[in-house]
Parts: structure tokens; C-alpha cells; sequence
């Protein structure tokens, strides 16, 4: 059993409106290699949750580390380096449409100044790994919703992120594509990556039992470990 | 740049229409300073004596005159000499008929070295060229030299207002029309924020998309000016210029081309970046 903290949240508190809280006083820990369900009803505080972690919000109260790292406290200029040890997966994919499917998955790559061969290398192999390896040339608008979404997931894996985090990755998608889905971050799970996946479908919580931590009207409400 | 094509080409469009008219009027600007130019080499004083001298005497006064501190050559015009002038200049010789040379004064005519070539300059050499001649009358055309003067402060005044004005106007359209252009990828901004691309990372190509733009604007706007200079400036301006100067109408210098395609350039440059801030924000 691995003990090592990758996330910490103390005494977490984030406000939109001054008469109600997006997240309330949530206290929470996540190991390293951990895969976590976070539910709730829509407005329950998922997102904002999730955009706390990869530093797209920032807290109104409490800290946040990562990997033992204060992340409340990193200054603009600093956001981007820790970006690069967290894969980002959304239920709309963010996929750049005028860009190809390589050059989607290449760019997180580029970003961090690596070499052109070493890209080449990673993009197949991230590609390979969600079975779209022969579609590298097309456009995101030319491949189906299933696909788009495997396009993210790949880009989100291709640095080897500490982290995947994932708002609604099969919102979208029909019953067998989500099963596709999941098994990526089963097999990205099983490599040693920490997963946090915001959904609110109880049948993929079944199907897939993990740990699940319920948010309701911004606070934490239910905590169950499989 | 691919996929709004339209926005770029508004982009630059905009640059090049708003520079032209900036070239236009520093050709135009250039050309009259040079022109103004020209016409102050004609700034001098004329003094009449009160009373006509003998040739020893006057040829003592010119050299005092000759040796004062900005004076650059004094010629001394005798009565004939005033008098033949006055020929020469009215082709109708008939007036003069009757009229003989003993009514005419003497006087010296005193040029000037080309930094007192001005109305302070002028003023500044009266008291020395007095010392020498206190009961000459000095004439040195105040009222035109104050009109001259008046309309080259007048063309500086100009210039300074409406370029300023033009460069903010353009500055103000070109950060408009890029905005249009990062407002059509702001998503693609958005995922390269996302996955840990640095402010600077994503912002350079477009930085470089603007400074292209502007480079281009610059260098069509100076084709379109030397264009309309070859079609219309040459003849209409040019004519006009060198019937009341004698002065020959020239393109912007190499300087000023320079100018012209760097402000293009910093247009551009300028432009992206302040839109760029509202659309690039991280954490």
C-alpha cells in the first residue's frame, strides 16, 4: 500500500458569489497512485474542485499541495512547470481543430522544449496506447466523439504526468465508448498515475468501483473507499 | 495566419492605409521643410546710409561690416549699381525715364552666416551691424521673415499633431483588428495555457504574426506612395514647388523609409501584445 501524499487539501474554501460557496472547508488527501471518484449533483463543486488543482482557480482560503509543494502560494510565471506534471482531460476535449492529431498530441511536448525525434517517439507511442496511432494525420473535427476524446487522453499521458485529472471525460460519449474510456485510465492508473475523475454517473462508479468522494453544495459530504 | 486569412488581410490592409497617409504627409512635410529651407540661404539685412559716401570710405565700412562675428559677405551697392538693379527688375524701363541715380540711397548688402539665417539671428546681429552704421535704416523684410517663420512653426505644429494623432489611430485600429484575430483562437490560447505552455511560448508566434503584418503593411504603403509620387507628386507638387522655390520635389530618404517600415513593425508588435495581455491569462 503506497501512503505517499499526491494531493493535500487543508481547509479548502472558494466563493464565485459572496451569498454562496463553490467549496466549503473541504480537508483532503490523495495518494500517490490513488484512483478517486469525485460526485455530485451538477454545481456541487466538481470543476471548481478540479480547476483548483491545476491552478485555473485559485483558493479563498486554505492550502493545496501537490507532491508536498504549496501550490496556493505559486506565482504566475511558476504555473505552467507544474501544468506539465498534470494531464487535463475535459468532456468538450479542447482539441486545437486546426491542428492535426499529431500536432494535438505533440504540442504538450513541444511546450517543454523537447527534441523533435524524442516527440515523434512519445506521440506514437501515446497514440498506440489509445489504438489511434493510424489516425495521426487526420483533423479532431474528422474523427468521432469517442476518438476525440482518446486524442485527449493521449495528450494528457504523452508527458507522463504525475496526475490525470478528468471533468466528465464520457459526459458525452454512449455506454461502449465509455468503457473504452475508462480502461485508459484503468491502464494510465496501473503505470503509477494518480487519477481524480469528476463524474456524476453511478453506473461507471459500479462498474469500476474506487474510492468516491461526494460533494454536495460545495462541501464534502461522504468519503467511501471500495 | 491559415485560418483567418480574412482578419490578416484586414490587418494589413489597415496597416498599409494608415501608413500611406502617414508617408504622404511626411513626403509632403519633407519636401516643404526642404523647400522652407532653401528659401532662409535668402535671409539677409540691407542698410541705407543716410548719406552717400565716397569709395574709401565705403570700402572701410564694408570691411568693419565684413569682420563682425556672422556676417558671411557684405557687398556695398552704390547709387548706379542701385540704380541699374532697379532696371533689371522692372522690364518697363519707361517708368524710370526722367529719374536719375542721385535719388536713390546707397547701401550695404550684408549676408549672413547660415546658423543667423532667422529672425533671432537677425535680431541677434542688428546691434553690432548699428555700431558700425548707427544712422543706417536696416531693413531686413521683418514682416515677410516673421511670415516665413510663423508658417514653418506652422508645418513642424502640424506634423508633430496629425502624426501623433495618425499613430495612435492606427495603433488603436491595428490592436482592434488583431483582437478579432486572437478573439477567433482564443480556444486554442486556452489549451496552451492549459497543457504548460509559458506566456512567452504563445504569445512569440503571434507576436512574429504581427511584426510580419506590420513589415508588410509598411512596405506596401511605401510602394503605394512612391506609386502615387511617380503618377501624380512629381508633376502637380513637383511643378508647383519649383515655380516658387526653383526646388526640385524628392521620394522619403532612405532614413525615413526605414522610419516607415520599423513603425509598421512596432504597429504590429504593439498591437498583438496589448491584445495578447486580455487574452493570455495563467493562474
Amino acid at each position: 500500500m503506497n501512503t505517499e501524499a499526491m494531493i493535500r487539501l487543508y481547509d479548502i474554501s472558494k466563493h464565485y458569489r459572496s451569498d454562496s460557496a463553490a467549496l466549503a472547508n473541504i480537508d483532503l488527501r490523495i495518494d500517490k497512485g490513488e484512483f478517486v471518484y469525485l460526485t455530485g449533483a451538477s454545481g456541487a463543486g466538481k470543476s471548481t474542485l478540479l480547476k483548483l488543482l491545476f491552478c485555473a482557480e485559485r483558493p479563498d482560503k486554505g492550502q493545496i499541495l501537490i507532491k508536498g509543494r504549496n501550490i496556493t502560494r505559486l506565482k504566475s510565471r511558476e504555473v505552467p512547470y507544474l501544468r506539465r506534471t498534470i494531464g487535463v482531460v475535459f468532456q468538450d476535449y479542447k482539441l486545437m481543430n486546426s491542428r492535426t492529431i499529431f500536432e494535438n498530441v505533440a504540442f504538450p511536448l513541444e511546450v517543454q522544449g523537447k527534441r523533435r525525434i524524442e516527440v515523434g517517439k512519445k506521440v506514437y507511442q501515446a497514440l498506440k496506447e489509445v489504438g489511434l496511432e493510424e489516425r495521426m494525420s487526420r483533423y479532431p473535427l474528422e474523427l468521432s466523439g469517442g476518438e476525440q476524446q482518446r486524442i485527449a487522453i493521449a495528450r494528457a499521458l504523452v508527458v507522463g504526468p504525475d496526475i490525470l485529472l478528468a471533468d466528465e471525460p464520457t459526459g458525452n460519449l454512449d455506454i461502449n465508448v465509455t468503457l473504452e474510456i475508462m480502461e485508459l485510465f484503468k491502464k494510465a492508473n496501473a503505470r503509477g498515475t494518480t487519477v481524480v475523475l469528476a463524474t456524476h454517473s453511478q453506473e461507471m462508479i459500479q462498474r469500476f468501483p474506487r474510492r468516491v468522494l461526494t460533494l454536495e453544495g460545495g462541501a464534502l459530504v461522504r468519503d467511501e473507499s471500495c | 495566419m491559415r485560418q483567418s486569412s480574412f482578419l490578416c488581410i484586414a490587418t494589413v490592409g489597415t496597416l498599409t492605409a494608415t501608413l500611406t497617409i502617414i508617408a504622404l504627409f511626411a513626403l509632403v512635410i519633407i519636401n516643404l521643410q526642404a523647400l522652407t529651407g532653401r528659401w532662409s540661404e535668402d535671409v539677409q539685412v540691407r542698410a541705407y546710409l543716410e548719406k552717400p559716401v565716397r569709395n574709401a570710405q565705403a570700402d572701410q565700412l564694408r570691411k568693419r561690416l565684413g569682420s563682425i562675428d556672422g556676417v558671411d559677405e557684405v557687398e556695398f551697392v552704390s547709387r548706379e549699381k542701385a540704380y541699374s538693379r532697379m532696371r533689371q527688375r522692372l522690364e518697363n524701363a519707361d517708368l524710370l525715364d526722367g529719374l536719375s541715380p542721385e535719388v536713390l540711397p546707397v547701401s550695404f548688402d550684408i549676408s549672413l552666416a547660415s546658423e543667423l539665417r532667422s529672425r533671432e539671428g537677425v535680431l541677434e546681429l542688428l546691434p553690432r551691424i548699428k555700431a558700425v552704421l548707427p544712422n543706417a535704416d536696416l531693413r531686413y523684410g521683418q514682416q515677410w521673415l516673421e511670415r516665413f517663420e510663423s508658417f514653418v512653426q506652422m508645418i513642424y505644429a502640424a506634423a508633430t499633431v496629425l502624426g501623433g494623432f495618425l499613430l495612435f489611430a492606427t495603433l488603436f485600429i491595428v490592436s482592434n483588428t488583431i483582437r478579432l484575430t486572437l478573439y477567433a483562437r482564443k480556444d486554442e490560447l486556452e489549451i496552451m495555457a492549459l497543457v504548460g505552455a509559458t506566456p512567452f511560448f504563445i504569445k512569440a508566434p503571434f507576436l512574429l504574426e504581427g511584426a510580419a503584418q506590420g513589415a508588410l503593411g509598411g512596405g506596401l504603403s511605401l510602394g503605394t506612395v512612391y506609386l502615387l509620387y511617380q503618377a501624380f507628386f512629381r508633376e502637380g507638387l513637383g511643378s508647383l514647388l519649383f515655380s516658387i522655390g526653383g526646388y526640385e520635389i524628392h521620394f522619403l530618404p532612405a532614413s525615413h523609409q526605414l522610419a516607415i517600415l520599423g513603425a509598421g513593425v512596432l504597429l504590429g508588435l504593439f498591437g498583438s501584445l496589448s491584445s495578447l495581455r486580455k487574452f493570455v491569462k495563467i493562474g
